[in-house]
């Protein structure tokens, strides 16, 4: 129907505008669009050779230098290299986790929300208990029992998160249910089913969007956490890794501030773009927000 | 100077707002001591922004201009120190929902004594004494000093917040729609309370609110507001006997005389097709009758809430039958309970004959004949959905053959919203309020109900909306044979459209039967009440009418 | 006729009644006892998710041992033994349930020591780091986050705010090996590992302020993570008072900006605060393990990272239980407290 796609695209100019009009947004977004391009152009420049610990380029820990721009590591790696791929892992690893733990939160916050009763309870106490308990101890002792590789890691953290979104979406099913639109759609005669997915999902979606934003970033700290904590995949290049191969071959106390100083700054910029993203479409999705930003 | 306040040629004007025209325009307002003075108006006409500009608490997006002359003193010139001081000891404030303007987490009796303490030190045993008294002077006990606001039923919030206003003994007191979110009977006594202390005590009142009959049996006094202006001026009995401006016409037109015959079966409208005849008397066949019906609710504490508690009703076809109470008589939950929504405890609600049936099939089915109307339209709608969306919901729920947009359009328009392809596309945030709730009334239609279930239909409306609606309604009766279940708080909606009227009271039916033998010669003591309740603006003009009835909004409070 | 009470309020109010002194008592003692049976229910949870971890899932620790070729075959009928592996699940289950009935958290595969007992000796230098930076954050984030908000929009709240954002993005461990880096490696300030300095120092004094030493790099790394949290909690929860009718009534009674913030503002702007520090203790717990290991402070942060690379099951299976069942508790206890501080919860 014409009518519905022209509003839907009027809706979504809205959005840009609203989601534009927030600056700090718009340098997260740009940084971001950024970052991705840069991790899937790579391996166009930086082939297998400058990644293996056999034939690597330069000498071990090298200062920054014309050839080497952040120096290199302790088996004379470019460390701008390694810093540009690590991106490839740190990316897939925040985002598909990111999915999967605000994907189990959804459903249970729209089914915890909606049905009353010992479903509600009985999930609603489920969430309280994985709320409170500690994310990373969970994810450690998971990465410890499963084969060590990044679909590991992706569960561990996706399975431990998931509660705070479930208590989101539960609260927000809970404002849409409290609705008399809601009332008048049952009195129509609507089901669960025509509830669910023509009134609640809809209101839900953008919220869950936001949240997903700001979940990559938390899932991305979590990623580079586990490996340093020595539960990633060791024959993958990621941020965490690099910093747990720095700290075990003593860079610290090396003072090799070029190997411990570029994978720090490339978590803190992902995260923080993704944060300034989810922050700004949080705003556009709830406009009360905008007083408290 | 001898005026206690005086505005002069003030004007307040909000940055970003999104019309161009300033929140007030150009208010000239005097007020003795001891006077007492109405200001009526609609939502959004200013009212409020004047009563907040004589203390200073308009949002920093306010730009203020004219004078303000509180005891001949300019407010908007003051040091902070001096408005600091003049604030609640000179003039205090009565706030809208006393719900939200008490502080949840103190005792209202550290709210009551915190001006005191801060106007003029003294002794603590001193605060507590003038707390006592002044919880006496409302007529609450004074061991309510004790209880935090949540412990307080609605009409003991508003007499704490009374108690607090007279605290620093003001000249002046502001009253912002101060029995808004009351019942009526509560409503009444509260009025009755605040009159008697200003008279007493011989201070100035401002009174706002949106009842012109609420302002009339308490003020002497009445403006009329619209769009930021004072339109009208003048005694309160003349004003409202002989209303010159357009609005105010609208506003007294608004709210019928319950008793007087010139406003039977006839709700305000200005619309050109004008009203049906009444109809016809004669016994129809019953279409929707329960029997023995009970709904009972456990709370958290084991305690038991009979929210409907053995209710016998039948609406007969083609019917309009008002069912009047308070909020918490009820009156709600035995519609959801009709509709289905709401399982009964015990009891039967039969339609057509038939048992309302329990499996989900059926139900359906039976929901395509009663159809709900929700009393604020602005809710009712998804603002997500287009006016086209709203109104064809039913018809995909129910799967209905023919063409979708034929029906759409002969629903809308059933509903009066021509021509309707023009509203398909718009969302219901681009409609007024009335155009909202006639939407939600094509989305009944749609289905070609047999009975309308309308919850407060016209509740959150404006006064001059309201006449439009119920119109709608008899209309409807008359061209479709359509039969309503009318629930409300308000005598005069039952004067205005209903044939019968059933009056709940504790989730009890007390008194049923024609309107115009009820309303005349009330039998139940509660009837009575809800009678006496209503505001009295003084001798009526003629043709023996007893009872003004003002048409208020009762807030859900969720 | 029906009797009709002369004050009319409305009718559920009216049903409702006054709680008597008794009943409140009683109420509250009944509030207790559902959240100390909640609590156990999730203490129990956390005992079954600990014994699912380890044995139920693929990769089965006496599998994974035989596959590590640093473990020798004493360590793996060890485990075997202890843990009843040869019997079905379900019994393994009983017998693992009452090992920790009496306290046996198993025997440690690296330190050939109870778990229990290497628990206990680690865990009051995790109490004292962690107790000193909730300590600070909390102090920290609630004084700036009340002065950001209350100034919303000014420089000092740009500041804090954007400060806080990107605390927020930083990893804990990296934060910390910077800190190494620049303070005890690059100005020597600080030692670099562990709670006391290597052979001890004699007399009391000196030593707490030998431990203090210590404490300071890793106190400073936790807090700066956690203070940033408590920050925009504190800001946003003020934030959404800030409009709030009661605010406008405290000012419109004459009381100055000072007055409105501490005795209206702040009070109500705590409670939903208070409820997300104690949410959030998890927090706290997963920046104790990394702050832990990157400092070599001897708590059971360290001890679970040790337990990771050995890998010694027991010992991790025993810190697991002990601090996510540790985090129960204090959520247990908030809620008791919480019922305290906010008059609206007491009454239900």
């Amino acid at each position: 129907m014409s009518i519905v796609w022209a509003r839907r695209r009027a809706a979504a100019g809205r959005l840009w505008r609203e989601f534009a009009a927030d600056r700090a947004g718009l340098v997260g977004l740009g940084a971001l669009l950024g970052i991705v391009v840069l991790a899937l152009l790579a391996p166009l420049w930086i082939s297998a050779d400058d990644l293996s610990v056999i034939s690597a380029p330069g000498g071990i820990l090298e200062p920054p230098s014309a050839e080497f721009w952040l120096g290199t590591d302790h088996v004379g790696r470019s460390v701008l290299d390694l810093t540009i791929y690590g991106a490839r892992v740190s990316l897939v690893v925040g985002i598909a986790a990111a999915l999967l733990s605000v994907g189990i939160g959804t459903v249970v916050g729209m089914l915890s929300g909606h049905f009353g009763g010992w479903v509600s309870a009985v999930l609603m106490r489920v969430t309280d208990f994985f709320l409170v308990l500690p994310a990373l101890v969970l994810a450690i002792a998971l990465s410890t029992m499963l084969a060590r590789g990044l679909s590991t890691i992706i569960v561990a953290i996706g399975v431990t998160s998931w509660p705070s979104t479930a208590r989101l979406v539960r609260a927000q099913t809970l404002t849409i249910e409290a609705r008399p639109y809601i009332e008048r759609a049952q009195a129509l005669g609507g089901g669960h089913r025509h509830v669910l997915l023509k009134h609640v999902l809809p209101a839900v979606l953008p919220l869950v969007l936001a949240n997903t934003t700001l979940a990559v970033g938390s899932a991305i700290i979590a990623e580079s956490t586990l490996a340093f904590l020595g539960l990633g995949d060791p024959s993958k290049v990621s941020w965490g890794q690099m910093l747990k191969q720095a700290l075990d071959t003593g860079s610290v106390t090396a003072g090799a501030w070029w190997y411990l100083l570029p994978p720090g700054i490339a978590i803190v910029a992902v995260v923080l773009a993704f944060t300034l993203c989810g922050r700004a479409l949080e705003i556009v999705v709830n406009p009360n927000l905008r007083a408290r930003r | 100077m001898s005026e206690l306040l005086e505005l002069r040629d003030l004007s307040v004007n909000y940055a970003g707002a999104r019309s161009d025209l300033p929140a007030v325009r150009g208010v000239n307002l005097r007020l003795a001591p001891g006077e007492k003075l109405g200001l009526a108006g609609e939502s959004g006409c200013g009212k409020s922004t004047v009563a907040m500009s004589v203390l200073r608490l308009l949002p920093k997006t306010a730009t203020v201009d004219g004078e303000i002359l509180l005891d001949g003193e300019d407010v908007r010139t003051m040091s902070w120190g001096r408005l600091r001081a003049v604030r609640w000891a000179g003039a205090s404030v009565v706030f809208q929902g006393a719900m939200h303007a008490l502080n949840p987490v103190r005792r209202v009796g550290e709210q009551i004594a915190e001006p005191m303490l801060v106007h003029s030190p003294q002794s603590p045993s001193q605060v507590r004494a003038r707390v006592r008294e002044l919880l006496n002077q409302v007529e609450l006990p004074a061991a309510k000093a004790n209880a935090f606001p949540h412990e307080l039923s609605g009409g003991q919030k508003q007499r704490v917040m009374i108690a607090m206003a007279l605290a620093c003994e003001p000249r002046l007191v502001i009253a912002d729609e101060p029995t808004t979110a009351l019942d009526v009977i509560v409503q009444a006594q509260v009025l009755d309370l605040l009159t008697r202390l200003v008279t007493e005590q011989h201070l100035g009142l401002i009174m706002i609110s949106h009842d012109l009959a609420v302002l009339a049996a308490t003020c002497e006094r009445l403006a009329i507001m619209y769009q930021g202006e004072i339109v009208e001026e003048g005694e309160s009995r003349a004003l409202i006997a002989d209303p010159r401006h357009p609005h105010t016409q609208a506003l007294a037109a608004a709210f019928p005389t319950v008793g007087d015959p010139a406003y039977r079966y006839a709700p305000a409208t200005s619309s050109p097709l004008g009203l049906p005849d009444p109809p016809a008397t004669g016994p129809a066949e019953p279409l929707l009758r329960t029997e023995d019906l009970r709904v009972t609710f456990h709370g958290r504490n084991r305690e038991t809430t009979h929210a409907v508690a053995g209710v016998n009703l039948t609406v007969h076809g083609g019917e309009i039958l008002a069912l009047v109470g308070q909020s918490g008589s009820g009156k709600t939950t035995l519609a959801r309970t009709i509709l289905g929504l709401q399982p009964p405890t015990s009891g039967r609600v039969i339609f057509d004959g038939e048992p309302l049936p329990t499996q989900s099939s059926a139900l359906r089915a039976y929901r395509r004949q009663v159809q709900l109307v929700l009393q604020d339209p602005t809710s009712a709608l998804n603002p997500r959905h287009s006016v086209y969306e709203a109104v064809a919901e039913g018809l995909r729920i129910h799967r209905l053959d023919g063409d979708e947009r034929e029906r759409v359009a002969a629903a809308l328009a059933a509903a009066e919203l021509r021509p309707p392809e023009e509203f398909m596309p718009v969302l219901p945030q681009q409609l007024s309020g009335g155009q909202r709730q006639r939407v939600v009334i094509a989305g009944a239609l749609a289905l070609e109900p047999r009975l309308l279930v309308a919850d407060e239909p016209v509740a959150s409306l404006d006064a001059s909306v309201r006449g439009e609606i119920l119109a709608l309604l008899l209309r409807l009766r008359a061209r479709l044979g359509l039969a309503a279940l009318v629930i409300t708080h308000d005598l005069g909606l039952a004067w205005n459209i209903a044939d019968r009227v059933a009056v709940m009271y504790r989730g009890e039916l007390v008194e049923s039967g024609p309107v115009d033998e009820v309303l005349a010669d009330p039998r139940h003591d509660y009837t009575r009440a809800l009678l006496a309740a209503l505001p009295d603006p003084g001798p009526a003009p003629e043709g023996g009418a007893k009872y003004a009835v003002g048409s208020r909004r009762s807030e859900r409070t969720v | 006729m029906v009797d009709l009470p002369l004050t009319t309020e409305p009718v559920i109010e009216v049903r409702g009644g006054e709680p008597t002194g008794r009943g409140r008592a009683l109420g509250t003692a009944r509030f207790i006892a559902a959240k100390g049976a909640g609590a156990l229910v999730s203490l129990l949870l956390v005992v079954v998710l600990g014994f699912f971890l380890f044995r139920a899932l693929p990769g089965n620790p006496v599998r994974a041992m035989i596959a590590d070729t640093r473990t020798s075959v004493e360590q793996i009928e060890q485990m075997r033994a202890e843990w009843r592996l040869d019997l079905p699940l379900f019994q393994q289950f009983l017998g693992y349930l009452g090992d920790l009935l009496r306290g046996d958290l198993g025997t440690s595969l690296r330190y050939k020591q109870p778990v229990a007992d290497l628990i206990m000796t680690r865990l009051w230098p995790t109490l004292l780091l962690t107790g000193t930076a909730l300590v600070l954050s909390v102090a920290l984030g609630l004084w700036l986050g009340t002065r950001a908000a209350w100034r919303h929009g000014s420089r000092f709240d740009r500041w804090s705010t954007s400060t806080a954002l990107v605390l927020w993005s930083v990893p804990t461990f990296w934060l910390g090996l910077i800190m190494l880096m620049v303070f005890a490696v690059g100005f020597d300030l600080f030692p670099t590992a562990g709670m006391t300095s290597p052979g001890g120092v004699d007399g009391f004094l000196p030593a707490v302020l030998d431990v203090a030493h210590h404490l300071v790099l890793p106190a400073i790394t936790l807090t700066a993570v956690v203070y940033a949290q408590y920050l925009m909690v504190m800001r946003s929860s003020l934030l959404e008072e800030m409009n709030a009718d009661y605010l406008t009534t405290a000012r419109a009674k004459g009381l100055t900006d000072d007055q409105v913030r501490r005795r209206h503002a702040v009070p109500n702007a705590l409670l939903p605060t208070i409820t997300i520090i104690f949410l959030h203790t998890g927090l706290l717990v997963a920046g104790a393990v990394t702050v832990e290991t990157v400092f070599t402070w001897p708590g059971l942060g360290l001890l679970t990272f040790q337990a990771i690379n050995f890998p010694d099951y027991p010992l991790l299976q025993g810190t697991m239980i002990v601090l996510a069942g540790a985090v129960v508790v204090m959520n247990a206890l908030a809620d008791v407290v919480y019922r305290f501080l906010d008059p609206r919860v007491r009454q239900t």
